[in-house]
């Protein structure tokens, strides 16, 4: 920690790239909200939220289902036949390993685990069945962040990805919280691995409570106490989670309302285990984790009655998370808040995969670890943010010059196929997207963006489509346009590139 | 700490939903008039580099003098024989040898127990407030695109945020800047006369949403204007070397801008791993602070070679972090987040050779809650850089109620 900036060098883009050379500013305009551009349908709005992007499948069950019922279906995930995405998972049998297991496959230090755990996490967010629990274990690994890649999580982080935030994502978060509070990765992430009674450290101890759980209310003096009260709880040499009683620091501890003697070093580690206890049922944990649940899934400006609500099922449902998972998407508030978030890189991406309909790559992952580099480049791949804060969750925090053309420049490769090439593609691409040819230009990049994007694009947009292949949106098509094969790509691209489709 | 409210500036326009809160924010910081304002901007090219994390300004530059820096940093401490340079009060650490030509020739200085007037020993509540650098005020821009805005220069790569495709905070605002991962990879695929993909993408979102259309229609000028640093290979001059790292390479394409004079006013750029609970190491090879220090170190020796003297005298580099760490070590040979802290100045225009600093000593009574006190504000001593090196008067329209040091550490720009 702690830099925006990611350790390894990213793998290059091999893209026919050019720089566009004729471009002058436009007169900046504002036509309509980003609401006006995406249609009320309330499934399609919960689909783009809950899930890392609509497909036709998963937009024709959901309607079946009806809201409530596409959440039951979801908050059962283990019910929830995923055998593509299982078989896919097992080229990767890292990424899901435990300590040991990693520890006896892999040299000290080495990246392999980490490798494989990103790349199942791109895999899982294009390919699950599960998507809403991959929403969620998605917020909460950023919630009780540990960056992967970083210094010595090498064989846990794995182990902390399944134990820690898969296990209790639709769980508790009390029992998610000291499931992490006793984790090798958390607690050498933050260095409470090496904290001493004499001489405590406070990193673990500081974001504990400033990111995992009440916020920026404790006072300095807290900060120490609860260092104190941390000691003990560090790693085996054999990587696992050890208590050493030892290195405790005993005596009676104050904290944000947690009064404990602390008198022994023996049960150091039962009254570090209630002050946990105490902290994730604290009001301020409730508040401060309901605000990032509504950021992360409703508007970057939280609505205050939302935040109310979700913090109140929490503490009544003894801070259980899929109550608040279903108290939000059923909410009005949520309801009420079609195109009020933008995607993020990693959103985008994975989108742009599902809603084109590629599938993995036959063997191998040459293809995930594209994918994986393309969100490298882009800042945004899975787990990968140097610091305990988390990725950003709000669209000023993704909009830049750079992350416009990245984003353009995926989805044309994408749209091609020129990168990642591996990935397997429909049969006939058109078809698959449009079954039925329609009689104009105009008709037809309708008819993609409703399917790609869920709704057609303005009429200015589509006309500036069309501008990539010289045509109008009333210029005739037939089967016969020979040029048509030539600037399908391009078409469906400026449609993924339609601010329609950088909604979320 | 709230990661929602940070990115307040583009959130509430998103949120808005138009010109009217950017049109809002552009009246904030507009007063004050500089000298060499407008499309001409003539003063230096101002580099911020961010070391993120905490940086231990008691390691780098060392109060070799004070007594009580040994007695709180048994095994970590800087000792005597270790350093460089410097006096009998301050010593350079062996990891800024790159820099030690620079020191020697009065174009590399240290400012010490500098820091923020707020007490906070949180990261990300430091961070934002260092680069909001605005306390007990409601401004929400950050300070250098209060600067960039003030120089008047609206060339499309004026204001630049380098190595980390992601928006910049310190640049957040009304004022355009670009971040770019590098140059080279700051492109758009597919572009050609047969595919106009730019020109569809203009027209596009020429009538987008505002949020949505500000970095695509920056894009486009941004791309524009680096077509012809894109066109051939960059060869670094006086056989300058940047070291493979993040900030090497991101140092090196800021020379590369700065060279090719497109207007580049002002730069930010990142450097990190600072954060150095644990095994901060003692002064050689192999250690975290030395490496890390060093890599530092060796970026910027060769960003100042690669420009060279005259490239130099136009250019001011600074260095901040959001705070300094602890005076005595953890359990953990390293140092807990702590205060007070060091600057570092890189520049043609800088009066080097020297620590300037009004020192409040480690001993016990003089620390500020175990930290050391930073008895000059961080913002003056980047202020006094403005007025001797960028033409900037009165600071209130960057630093409110700010007063520039009086260190005398840059000459004025002739």
């Amino acid at each position: 920690m702690t830099t925006r900036r990611t350790v390894l060098a990213a793998s290059a883009v091999a893209v026919s790239t050019v720089a566009a050379a004729d471009l002058l500013l436009a007169a900046p305009a504002v036509a309509a909200g980003p609401a006006d551009l995406l249609p009320a349908d309330q499934i399609a709005h919960l689909l783009r939220r809950a899930t890392f992007g609509a497909t036709p499948a998963t937009l024709a069950e959901a309607t079946k289902l009806g809201v409530n019922g596409w959440l039951d279906q979801q908050l059962s995930p283990a019910k929830i036949s995923d055998a593509a995405c299982d078989s896919l998972l097992t080229r990767l049998p890292l990424a899901g390993a435990d300590i040991a297991t990693v520890r006896s496959k892999l040299k000290v230090h080495s990246y392999d685990a980490f490798k494989e755990l990103g790349r199942a996490t791109v895999a899982r967010a294009v390919w699950s069945n599960r998507q809403l629990l991959e929403t969620t274990v998605n917020f909460f690994n950023n919630v009780l962040h540990v960056a992967a890649p970083s210094a010595g999580v090498w064989d846990s982080r794995s182990d902390y990805d399944q134990q820690v935030i898969r296990k209790h994502a639709l769980g508790t978060f009390a029992d998610m919280l000291k499931a992490s509070a006793r984790h090798p990765a958390m607690l050498t992430y933050l260095d409470n691995r090496s904290s001493t009674k004499a001489h405590p450290n406070e990193n673990y101890a500081r974001e504990l409570m400033e990111l995992h759980t009440v916020g920026l209310v404790y006072t300095e003096d807290e900060v120490k106490a609860a260092a104190r009260l941390l000691t003990g709880l560090t790693v085996s040499s054999a990587g696992a989670y050890t208590y050493t009683a030892a290195k405790h620091a005993t005596g009676a501890v104050s904290v944000l309302g947690f009064q404990h003697a602390n008198a022994t070093a023996e049960g150091g580690e039962a009254a570090a285990l209630a002050f946990l206890d105490h902290l994730a049922k604290h009001p301020a944990t409730a508040t401060r984790l309901a605000t990032r649940m509504v950021v992360r899934f409703v508007a970057d400006e939280p609505p205050a009655t939302l935040v109310a609500k979700l913090a109140q099922v929490y503490l009544d449902n003894g801070t259980a998370i899929a109550p608040m998972l279903r108290a939000l998407f059923t909410s009005p508030e949520f309801a009420a808040s079609v195109g009020q978030k933008v995607r993020t890189p990693f959103e985008d991406l994975t989108a742009t995969v599902r809603t084109l309909g590629l599938a993995p790559e036959k063997d191998g992952t040459k293809a995930l670890d594209a994918l994986y580099n393309m969100l490298v480049d882009a800042g945004n791949a899975p787990l990968r943010w140097a610091p305990p804060n988390g990725f950003p969750d709000v669209a000023a925090a993704w909009a830049s010059p750079s992350a416009f053309l990245m984003r353009c420049n995926s989805h044309l490769n994408l749209a091609t196929g020129w990168y990642p090439s591996q990935l397997v593609r429909p049969a006939d691409l058109l078809k698959s997207l449009v079954p039925v040819l329609p009689g104009t230009y105009g008709a037809l990049v309708d008819a993609l963006a409703r399917r790609l994007a869920g709704t057609t694009l303005p009429a200015t947009h589509t006309a500036a489509v069309l501008s990539v292949a010289g045509k109008l949106p009333t210029s005739p098509l037939s089967s016969s346009d020979k040029s048509l094969a030539g600037s399908l790509p391009y078409l469906i691209a400026l449609v993924l590139d339609a601010p329609t489709f950088s909604l979320r | 700490m709230s990661g929602i409210s940070r990115r307040g500036v583009l959130g509430r326009t998103l949120a808005v939903g138009g010109g009217a809160v950017l049109a809002g924010l552009a009246g904030e910081g507009l007063s004050t008039r500089l000298a060499y304002a407008g499309e001409g901007y003539t003063g230096d090219t101002l580099v911020v580099l961010s070391l993120r994390g905490g940086f231990d300004g008691l390691s780098a530059i060392a109060p070799i003098g004070d007594t009580d820096y040994y007695k709180a940093r048994p095994s970590i401490a800087l000792p005597k024989s270790a350093v460089i340079a410097g006096d009998g009060t301050f010593g350079l650490h062996p990891a800024l040898a790159p820099l030690l030509p620079l020191w020697n020739d009065g174009r590399f200085a240290a400012v010490q127990a500098v820091g923020q007037p707020s007490p906070t020993r949180s990261h990300f509540a430091a961070m934002e407030e260092m680069e909001r650098a605005a306390a007990g005020t409601s401004l929400r821009t950050g300070w250098l695109d209060r600067m960039l805005g003030l120089t008047g220069s609206t060339a499309p790569l004026a204001g630049v945020a380098m190595g980390n495709a992601m928006p910049s905070r310190i640049f957040g605002g009304p004022t355009g800047d670009v971040s770019m991962a590098s140059i080279d990879d700051f492109k758009l695929a597919g572009e050609s006369s047969k595919r106009p993909m730019a020109a569809a993408l203009r027209r596009m979102y020429a009538d987008a949403p505002a949020a949505l259309a500000a970095p695509a229609l920056a894009a486009d000028r941004a791309l524009t204007a680096s077509v012809p640093l894109r066109a051939e290979k960059y060869a670094p001059a006086n056989n300058a070397i940047y070291p493979a790292t993040p900030l090497g390479e991101a140092l090196r394409d800021l020379a590369r801008l700065i060279r090719s004079n497109v207007g580049l006013a002002a730069a930010a750029v990142d450097s990190g791993d600072w954060d150095m609970h644990e095994a901060l190491g003692a002064a050689v090879k192999g250690q975290r602070m030395y490496d890390n220090l060093y890599d530092t170190s060796l970026a910027l020796a060769a960003f100042a070679a690669d420009l060279g003297p005259d490239g130099m005298a136009k250019v001011t580099v600074v260095t901040i972090s959001e705070f300094g760490r602890r005076v005595g070590e953890n359990g953990s040979k390293g140092v807990d987040h702590g205060h007070g802290n060091a600057m570092m100045l890189l520049g043609g225009g800088i009066r080097g050779g020297k620590v300037y600093t009004r020192w409040p000593t480690l001993a016990p009574g003089a620390l500020a809650d175990g930290d050391l006190a930073a008895t000059t504000d961080y913002r003056s001593v980047i202020g006094e850089i403005l007025q001797k090196r960028c033409g900037f008067g009165a600071l209130d329209d960057v630093f409110p109620t700010i007063t520039p040091s009086s260190f005398g550490l840059a000459a004025a720009r002739s």
